[in-house]
């Protein structure tokens, strides 16, 4: 139970807001890091606390792209290839990327279940194309040589070296 | 509406109107003759600006501040500055000097782009879709669209057509045109935010989450809202098509809200050829229900039609078994039994009885000799106070709001009166302070200001005393605007009732809130017409009596005697014979002497006077089962044969007979009722608002005056509280209204997803006294008081105060209390 | 990186550390806001109208005049700051928030003194996560040392600042949706009026101003500086300075930080070192992808750069995300990309923005498969004119112009994909 695990976080929340509903999209993301993605179970949770229909919670979940609707792997790899990055080669990176990873399509995820990568709108970074975001954190100016060491560097992590860095 | 509203002057398409500031510019322009078209747009609802279809050029004309004269430019004309942009007429309100234009090459350009950009996403399956001939999207792309499609047909995304948002409403994600009515309504108007978008741009779906899904008793209206065919009822869909229904106008039978429908009847081969109702829907009537039903009006119709309908005239034969008879046989019988009753007859009428029915029957019962008229069922008193301090003519409480207060007390009107709940909820909204009395919390509190309670029992004494303990809260009630106060009977007696509703009427009387509109005392009493049976002379206080001291010859007439009495069957053993005009072989039917089998309110015409006293009439919708009469035209006939003159041969004939002799109906010759005058906003002449059926030509109805409305002065009386106490160890046991039960009226509804949504017995306590008596939510328990058994799931909540249960009435076939008593719990399973 | 000296918003690059909160202060941190608590709020307006001070976020609506339009006598008003920074090519705010946050957090309090405003939100875009984490980090200390929160700079008056995160919608940088976003809700524009400012229309319908980040984070220097000094910077109608998101084909892409009046050409090969490959430059999109795309002929490549000097190309500054495009960029591409963003970032609310994005690229998915014929870009050309004017918010606006201006201003890119 989220209100339980996360109360002193939650009630930092609620303090921000005059209003409850307000809360919802931080609350999300909490629900988010608990179960990987967002669930129904999530929702309900996050509806009671903020006082909602599940509805209007799994509405807010639906409009915003950082919600996962599907499970993902340990590392969601975000690409941009919008247009200033895809002018500095972000398609060539992001295809040589899921090749590298043996995924297929967009939004798929590795065959070892460690790596989502999908493709994504402007992330404010164009002057240090190609990047993407792993895991919501910044990883910019990259070439596919940077991205193998990265690569390897997380799937030490995986592997039990390190825990692995916190969706949210 | 108080004051005359100021008027200002506007221009549209170079013509001058006066219309009234600060209207809505799309309503304002339809009320004179300019049609501006618009989807998302609902005059019920806040403007949002969605589709786009509304667009006009919009400007204003300079007004010269000191002379208030406009301001002339340099060609002698008066200068006006135009936005450069197209603006939404619906999301604008009128003022003084507004230059609107509606058919520049710019406005016709745009509607018909905007047409052009949803058809890209329409299905066109005009054909087989339930809107169609009913459709905002078809009527406006016939009148302002493209004429062939520019888009690839390939291009179109295919979406779900049979999503079901709930198990009575489908949705079709092709037809969708992204209006967001459904979930206004369900927001703004029903208060019961269970829809939401999903996704977004052009994935943008309507979806629920709610559990369980969509299930708000106002569902249905999102269907009526839904400009397109995109919300269908999964009783109606590819029922019929619109142009094949005939719209028949009447007036749903379950509430004491009176809500105005609409019954669209087809004539139907299964039905040897009669006229079968297809669909209810609303019918506008401002001061009622505005435009709105609740479920149980749109769906429980069925009932009408299910089987086990009487169909035939019977009566006891010399074994004394049932057996068919004609009308003449069992009215000969039945005349025989009363003419040689000595005058000891009696009636008691049920609230489902229309008012010439009442009249009939109460004359029947004094041709042969008795006086004693029992109103059931005999659980809600007050009807006097309120034909003397209730709300006065005029009143329409979707104009109270800021400023007015409303009090519900002893009530949950949720359960008991729909959109009367809804309609309160909107003057919350609005800004009306609404309090919500109880012992327990109800659906009502989310939409109230203050929530206070009582102890069990109580509420005469708490609002008696309401000054004197809670001078704010009086104070603020006293000295609102307007105050309207509903009370019912919830967790009373019937004398705590009458009792509770003295109180109140003597806090409207002392503090002025009487004689006039929009204050005013309303009573939450069971049935449509509860308050007809009050003006026929019918009285709970009355059937009491008659269950205490039986006739020798009891008519019952449309009251389900055994369903709220678990004593009945033994006290109608007393009666020698009981004469009972019926819908069902019930119970009461099975000791009876003669059993008359009567049509339901959609198989006949009448009236029935509503919880606000309007007299609103009816109309035959569809053909009646077998034999069956409607009520007063069995008994006028029974009064032919008891020597009373003439059986009348219409219900307008029995009307007309009343308004001479009963002086409140003097102004209720059906004509009268049937007279409609246009409503604001119009709806219902256009497809934009929903189909053609809102449309009123029924009649807007005749509210009866009360005595202070007619400058009687009405003065506050001492309040009768009744002592109740109960043993020690016991709990109060608090019977309670569900929308959805087991009632006769409901319960043989051939719909049976509705049927499904009538809950599992349960009864509600508190977690301490669960705890007292070990039982956990979930329980299977046994409720007794005196002789009622009823068993029953417990839910252990905070519903139920501390020291008393809240027992649901009909739920299961086991009789529950009818009024506030007192008992015992205990576990009888887990 | 920089040029003339003046870092006005990016003192990062004068200042080492300035991100730290003793190293802001020694540098003249939070003397801006000590003195505005000392002006009445109406003298504060005064100065910043008379800067002439204009939004960054795009609009470039005067922010004193702004300020002014909030109703004194309502009793509960807020500063909303506008982080979302989700144009394509723009990445200005990000750096200030990560180099100069307190310049930010003093920008905003001051603009919340000024309109008597009971609390600062900081509306950041979702993907900033980061961000904003360090910049709650930034608050706190700022509290501490009572620079915000309770009692600020013991003028007896208090105003709390809080950040909040978006997840992902490029639509919650206009103002409104923001304003839902916010509230809780699905980020869709809001109709208008009631204006943020106004009762009814702001952030839980109080009156709300809502500021872009770099705009506030001129304020401190204003205020300290004076309006004249500010003045004196930039062009007549445009004053200050103002970033420039350079980006695309040029060698050093970046945050330039420059008066207005600058060129592009200065812009680009000054301070850009140039085109990459030494290639000739085609085409500009001076606005990020909403602006029109424009040929980058002399004439264009010698304007000066200011709000008023780009209409006369049919273009705008905007949030002056400049993306340069070389001889050999395929313009078609680029107007497919650009409008796939806007398909994907269409909130719905509105027909011809949700409908019209989708088709758009529908048609334009089929020229880049080589099955459109010329009556397909003029269709093209036709359905993004029809949305123009017509939808709910400036986004509407936004996505039909690269349709547009592309297939206006570069006929032959699109004549290469035609089927013969
Ligand atoms: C579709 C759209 C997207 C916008 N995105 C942003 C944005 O990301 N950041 C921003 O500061 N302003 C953005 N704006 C402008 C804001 O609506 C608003 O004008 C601005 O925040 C006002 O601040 P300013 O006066 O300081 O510029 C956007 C406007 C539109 C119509
Ligand atoms: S123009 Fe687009 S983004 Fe703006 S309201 Fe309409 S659909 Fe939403
Ligand atoms: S935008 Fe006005 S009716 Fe839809």
């Amino acid at each position: 139970m989220l209100a339980e695990k996360y109360a002193a976080q939650i009630e930092k929340i609620l303090a921000k807001y005059p209003d409850k509903r307000s809360a919802v999209m931080p609350l999300l993301y909490i629900s988010q890091e608990e179960y990987g993605h967002i669930t129904d179970e999530g929702i309900v949770e996050v509806a009671a606390i903020i006082g909602e229909d599940p509805t209007a919670v799994k509405s807010v979940a639906g409009f915003y792209t950082m919600y996962s609707k599907q499970p993902k792997g340990t590392y969601w790899l975000q690409v941009c290839t919008d247009l200033p990055c895809a002018l500095k080669g972000a398609d060539q990176f992001y295809a040589d990327l899921k090749d590298y990873l043996e995924i297929t399509d967009d939004g798929g995820t590795s065959p070892d279940g460690l790596f989502t990568v999908e493709h994504v709108m402007c992330l404010a970074a164009c002057d240090k194309a190609p990047m993407l975001q792993c895991n919501f954190h910044y990883v910019e100016n990259l070439d596919m040589e940077k991205m193998k060491a990265h690569l390897a560097e997380w799937r030490a992590e995986a592997a039990g070296s390190k825990t692995p860095k916190k969706k949210a | 509406m108080g004051e005359a509203t100021k008027m200002v002057k506007i221009f549209i398409d170079e013509q001058e109107y006066e219309v009234p500031a600060g209207a809505n510019l799309v309503d304002a322009a339809k009320g004179i003759g300019t049609d501006i078209p618009v989807f998302c747009y609902h005059p019920k609802m806040a403007p949002v600006g969605m589709c786009r279809m509304c667009l006009v050029e919009m400007g204003v004309r300079a007004v010269d501040k000191d002379s208030g004269e406009w301001v002339l430019g340099e060609d002698g004309q008066p200068s006006v500055r135009m936005q450069p942009k197209l603006a939404t007429a619906c999301t604008a309100n009128v003022a003084h000097g507004m230059v609107i234009k509606t058919t520049t090459q710019a406005v016709t350009d745009a509607r018909r782009n905007v047409l052009e950009f949803l058809l890209t996403s329409h299905p066109l399956d005009c054909p087989i879709c339930d809107k169609g001939g009913e459709c905002s999207l078809q009527d406006l792309t016939m009148n302002y669209g493209p004429g062939v499609s520019r888009m690839n047909f390939d291009d179109k995304q295919h979406l779900d057509k049979r999503f079901p948002l709930g198990d009575l409403i489908l949705l079709d994600e092709e037809r969708c045109i992204q209006c967001a009515r459904c979930i206004r309504f369900q927001k703004e108007v029903a208060g019961d935010d269970v829809l939401g978008f999903f996704e977004r741009g052009r994935s943008l779906q309507i979806i629920t989450n709610s559990t369980p899904p969509f299930d708000s008793y106002f569902g249905g209206n999102t269907t009526d809202v839904c400009p397109v065919g995109a919300l269908t009822t999964t009783d109606f869909r590819f029922g019929a098509r619109p142009w094949e229904m005939t719209e028949v106008p009447s007036i749903c039978p379950h509430c004491p809200v009176g809500c105005n429908i609409s019954a669209g009847t087809r004539l139907e081969r299964d039905a040897g050829g009669k006229a079968v109702i297809k669909r209810i829907m609303p019918r506008q009537n401002e001061a009622v229900n505005e435009i709105w039903i609740c479920d149980k009006g749109r769906y429980g119709h069925h009932f009408s039609r299910s089987a086990g309908r009487l169909a035939q005239p019977m009566q006891k034969g010399a074994s004394g078994s049932l057996t068919a008879a004609t009308w003449n046989e069992a009215l000969d019988r039945a005349a025989a039994i009363l003419q040689a009753a000595g005058g000891d007859v009696a009636a008691l009428a049920g609230p489902s009885l229309s008012n010439e029915d009442a009249w009939v029957l109460r004359q029947v019962v004094e041709a042969a000799g008795g006086s004693r008229l029992g109103a059931w069922p005999p659980s809600h008193g007050g009807q006097s106070l309120v034909a003397q301090v209730g709300v006065g003519v005029g009143t329409n409480l979707g104009e109270l709001g800021k400023g007015d207060a409303v009090l519900v007390i002893a009530a949950d009107l949720e359960e008991e009166a729909p959109v009367w709940r809804l309609r309160i909820k909107q003057a919350h909204d609005r800004g009306a302070f609404v309090v919500v009395a109880n012992v327990r919390p109800t659906r009502m509190d989310d939409f109230s200001s203050e929530q206070p309670r009582y102890a069990t029992g109580k509420a005469a004494e708490w609002l008696r005393d309401l000054k004197a303990d809670h001078k704010a809260l009086a104070t603020r009630l006293t000295e609102s605007n307007n105050l309207v106060i509903v009370a019912g009977a919830e967790g009373l007696t019937l004398e705590g009732s009458r009792a509770l509703m003295q109180s109140a009427a003597n806090l409207l009387i002392e503090s002025g809130h009487t004689g006039k509109s929009q204050n005013g005392l309303i009573g939450v009493f069971p049935g449509a017409n509860a308050m007809g049976l009050h003006y026929t002379g019918f009285s709970p206080e009355a059937a009491q009596a008659i269950i205490s001291q039986p006739p020798k010859v009891l008519i019952v007439a449309q009251a389900d005697l055994t369903g709220d009495d678990l004593a009945a069957a033994e006290w109608l053993g007393k009666v020698e014979h009981i004469i009972t005009l019926t819908l069902w072989p019930d119970d009461v039917a099975n000791q009876a002497a003669v059993v008359l089998p009567v049509t339901s309110f959609a198989e006949r015409d009448g009236s029935y006077t509503n919880g606000e006293r309007r007299v609103q009439r009816f109309y035959m919708a569809q053909g009646p089962v077998g034999e069956s009469e409607p009520a007063w035209r069995a008994l006028s006939r029974l009064l032919e044969r008891l020597g009373k003159g003439r059986a009348k041969q219409s219900a307008a004939a029995v009307m007309l007979e009343m308004t001479q002799q009963l002086p409140v109906f003097a102004g209720s010759r059906f004509s009268e009722l049937a007279h409609v005058e246009p409503q604001l906003p119009e709806i219902g002449s256009d497809f934009y608002y929903g189909g053609t059926a809102y449309k009123n030509m029924g009649g807007l109805g005749v509210q009866i005056a009360t005595a202070a409305d007619q400058g009687e002065t009405v003065a506050a009386a001492d309040v009768d509280v009744p002592k109740v106490t109960h043993a020690r160890g016991d709990l109060w046991v608090i019977p309670s209204a569900v929308l959805y039960n087991r009632a006769p009226d409901f319960r043989p509804t051939a719909l049976e997803r509705l049927v499904a949504r009538v809950p599992e017995a349960y009864v509600e306590i508190s977690a301490a006294d669960a705890e007292k008596l070990a039982l956990k939510d979930g329980d299977y328990v046994q409720v007794s008081a005196g002789d009622h058994t009823v068993r029953a799931r417990a839910r252990v909540n905070h519903a139920a105060p501390k020291g008393s249960i809240v027992l649901p009435r009909r739920l299961s076939g086991e009789v529950t209390p009818l009024s506030l008593t007192h008992g015992t719990v205990t576990k009888i399973g887990g | 990186m920089t040029t003339n000296g003046l870092n006005i918003i990016y003192r990062e690059r004068d200042v080492k550390n300035i991100h730290e909160l003793k190293v802001y202060t020694k540098h003249g941190g939070y003397e801006g806001l000590k003195k505005a608590l000392g002006m009445k709020p109406a003298e504060v307006i005064d100065v910043v109208k008379a800067s002439n001070l204009r939004g960054r976020g795009g609009a470039g609506f005067p922010t004193g005049l702004k300020w002014s339009f909030i109703p004194q006598s309502e009793p509960v008003k807020y500063v909303v700051v506008n982080a979302d920074e989700s144009e394509t090519g723009t990445f200005k705010d990000r750096q200030i928030m990560e180099n100069n946050p307190h310049q930010l957090i003093e920008g905003a309090l001051i603009a919340a003194w000024a309109i008597q405003a009971t609390a600062v939100y900081i509306y950041l875009r979702g993907e900033f996560w980061d961000v904003a984490h360090a910049l709650d980090k930034h608050i706190e200390e700022a509290e501490k040392a009572g620079f915000a929160g309770e009692n600020i700079a013991g003028s007896g008056w208090s105003c709390k600042v809080y950040t909040h995160l978006g997840a992902g919608a490029y639509i919650c940088g206009e103002e409104t949706a923001l304003l839902e976003s916010l509230e809780g809700k699905l980020g869709q524009p809001r109709v208008r009026p009631p204006f943020p400012a106004q009762k009814g229309g702001g952030l839980y319908a109080e009156p709300t101003v809502v500021n872009n980040v770099e705009t506030l984070a001129n304020v401190p220097w204003i205020i300290v500086n004076g309006a004249d000094e500010y003045k004196k910077i930039g062009t007549d109608k445009s004053s200050g300075t103002k970033v420039f998101c350079l980006s695309g084909h040029v060698n050093k892409p970046g945050n330039y930080e420059l008066p207005f009046g600058i060129t592009f050409r200065e812009l680009i090969f000054e301070h850009g070192g140039g085109v990459t490959n030494g290639k000739k430059v085609k085409a500009i999109l001076p606005s990020g992808g909403s602006g029109p795309i424009i040929e980058a002929t002399d004439e264009v490549l010698d304007t000066p750069l200011s709000y008023e000097g780009l209409s006369k190309f049919g273009s705008i500054l905007g949030s002056a995300s400049v993306i340069i495009m070389d001889e050999d960029t395929d313009i078609a591409w680029v107007a497919s990309r650009v409008t796939k963003f806007f398909k994907h970032e269409s909130c719905g609310k509105c027909t011809p923005c949700r409908e019209g994005t989708y088709w758009l690229d529908k048609v334009l998915d089929r020229v880049m498969a080589g099955e459109a014929e010329q009556r397909d870009v003029d269709l093209i050309s036709n359905v993004a004119h029809n949305m123009q004017g017509t939808t709910l918010c400036a986004f509407g606006d936004f996505a039909a112009n690269p349709a547009i201006s592309t297939i206006k201003n570069f006929p032959d890119d699109f004549k290469k994909h035609l089927k013969a």
